[in-house]
């Protein structure tokens, strides 16, 4: 069975039209990037998946189950890491925990099994105003991971942390991620990332109607580094191949930067 | 600490130019004498009738604006034809002094305790509905979407979102709020009464005794000091998480600080 299978999907903003007909599939556990020209609809596509927008047309499923919102089995993590800033580390790590029925007690023996595991031991107690930019995404990624989803839909997660600190998150997100077993739709910028991170890699054309027009298979296998498979051989060519194909949507979209 | 040195110097320099005669210390009497009024107000006990009076007044009016204006925001901000004739109606006792209306509250109410009790209570409605009324709409969409992708459901949303970030905004508003009610209730009293801090100030002007209105004016501002302590505190500890209260260990990334309700006009 796929984690995700996403056929003909449309998707429309008033009479704007976002997406027009996006096929793609994801098997289980494996990491899927999504790179596309700004404001191709990228995120949109994102956000149907998990179910907060609503598509014109198509059908989207997670693992077999059409979705009509937000689901148990998906894991969201958003460029912008929402922390509620009026709950401390180890509460908002433990919130999804007790939504999920989980004693108090129990959610927050299992907030810092995560905690540490994220490397964030004896940061509990702080509230992320209190933590740096790479650590409140380290307790976003602890929130998500520890209702262990089946796929984790992430969206420019590493967007807003500087270069070492990103490297760094990298690593440790592959190695949780592949622990688990977890299906990956990843959506960047970023091509290095998306080639350094994943199985596949999607391209997306400009919009308005984007849709999907090359899939680029990596050779890379797993577990990997994400940082060192950046040396291999193969990977300068995959990044000028990806690149030759997005320059093409780039130039459509003319040199308008939009969000 | 600069602070201190300034006040130490501003009444430190009165006193003197008081003492000296440089002063006319009938219009300016030194602040040692002042302090001695004060002191005598307190021992002879003359002042505690007054004082209570207006205390009962501004609590009484603190209490019930709250209440009736952070239930007024709330309702408004869950029914939109409620507010758009709710809230222009704020807007409007917002922007004009609402003391203005102290004779009319006499006129209606009575020289009794009623009419400042309503004073004091306008003046704090209007606050505590704008606190909790801007509290909801100023909601991070962001955190409602967060809530329910992490699995939880309407009531989740509101107890984790809107029930802290509005109390956020109402912690905030109270602290103006307790000036406010002070505010109603002397004025109140100042326009017509029998008794109250108020009434003794009237009287002591009424009379040119500088000494005893500076007294009553000073103890007044005592009170609300303490008052404004007590709230910045439980502010301090209930908002805790937030940047600005931060005592605890420091981390240098901070987020944006939180818009504060403008400056309203009593």
């Amino acid at each position: 069975m796929s984690a995700l299978r996403i056929r003909g999907l449309e998707v429309r903003y008033g009479s704007h039209r976002v997406l027009g007909g996006v096929d793609l599939e994801l098997g289980e556990g494996e990491f899927l990037g999504l790179v596309g020209p700004s404001g191709c609809g990228k995120s949109t596509l994102l956000r149907c998946v998990a179910g907060l927008v609503q598509p014109e047309s198509g059908h989207v499923e997670v693992f077999g189950n059409p979705v009509r919102g937000p689901c148990p089995e998906v894991g969201i993590l958003f460029q912008d890491d929402a922390l509620l800033p009026w709950r401390t580390a180890r509460e908002n790590v433990a919130l999804p925990l007790r939504f999920r029925g989980a004693s108090p007690r129990e959610a927050q023996e299992q907030a810092d099994r995560w905690l540490r595991r994220v490397g964030l031991e004896g940061f509990g107690d702080h509230y992320p105003s209190e933590l740096s930019g790479g650590m409140r995404k380290r307790v976003a990624l602890a929130q998500v991971l520890a209702v262990r989803p089946r796929l984790l839909l992430m969206d420019e997660p590493f967007a807003s942390v500087d270069a070492i600190v990103r490297h760094v998150l990298e690593v440790d997100f592959c190695r949780l991620v592949a622990e688990a077993g977890t299906a990956v739709l990843l959506v960047t910028h970023d091509l290095e990332e998306a080639i350094s991170l994943c199985d596949r890699v999607a391209v997306m054309s400009a919009g308005p109607g984007a849709r999907i027009v090359a899939v680029y298979q990596i050779p890379f296998g797993r577990p990997r580094d994400p940082v060192a498979v950046r040396a291999e051989n193969e990977f300068g060519p995959l990044v000028r191949a990806v690149w030759e194909t997005l320059q093409v949507e780039v130039a459509r979209m003319g040199w308008e930067l939009s969000a | 600490m600069s602070r201190v040195v300034a006040l130490t110097v501003f009444l430190g320099g009165w006193e003197l130019a008081s003492r000296a005669r440089w002063l006319d210390p009938f219009l300016f009497p030194p602040p040692s004498g002042v302090a001695w009024v004060v002191y005598e107000l307190v021992r002879s006990g003359q002042v505690w009738p007054h004082f209570r009076v207006t205390v009962t007044e501004a609590l009484a009016g603190l209490v019930l604006g709250t209440g009736t204006g952070a239930v007024l925001g709330l309702v408004c901000a869950g029914f939109r034809p409620l507010a758009e004739v709710v809230e222009p109606a704020m807007a409007l006792l917002n922007a004009i002094p609402r003391v203005i209306l102290a004779p009319v509250f006499v006129i209606w109410l009575g020289i009794g305790m009623a009419s400042k009790v309503a004073l004091s209570f306008l003046l704090v409605m209007v606050v505590m509905f704008f606190a909790t009324y801007t509290g909801i709409r100023e909601v991070d969409g962001r955190l409602v979407e967060r809530v329910r992708t992490l699995g939880g459901g309407r009531r989740e949303v509101v107890r984790e979102v809107y029930v802290p970030s509005v109390t956020a905004w109402v912690a905030s508003g109270l602290k103006v709020a307790v000036g406010f009610a002070f505010t109603g209730a002397v004025v109140g009293e100042f326009v017509a009464s029998s008794q109250g801090l108020g009434y003794l100030l009237s009287f002591a002007q009424s009379t040119y005794n500088a000494s005893l209105t500076l007294a009553l004016i000073a103890l007044v501002v005592g009170v609300i000091l303490l008052l404004f302590w007590g709230f910045g505190s439980l502010e301090r500890w209930w908002l805790r998480w937030k940047p600005e209260y931060r005592s605890r260990r420091a981390h240098p990334q901070a987020l944006p600080r939180t818009v504060r309700p403008a400056e309203q006009v009593p």
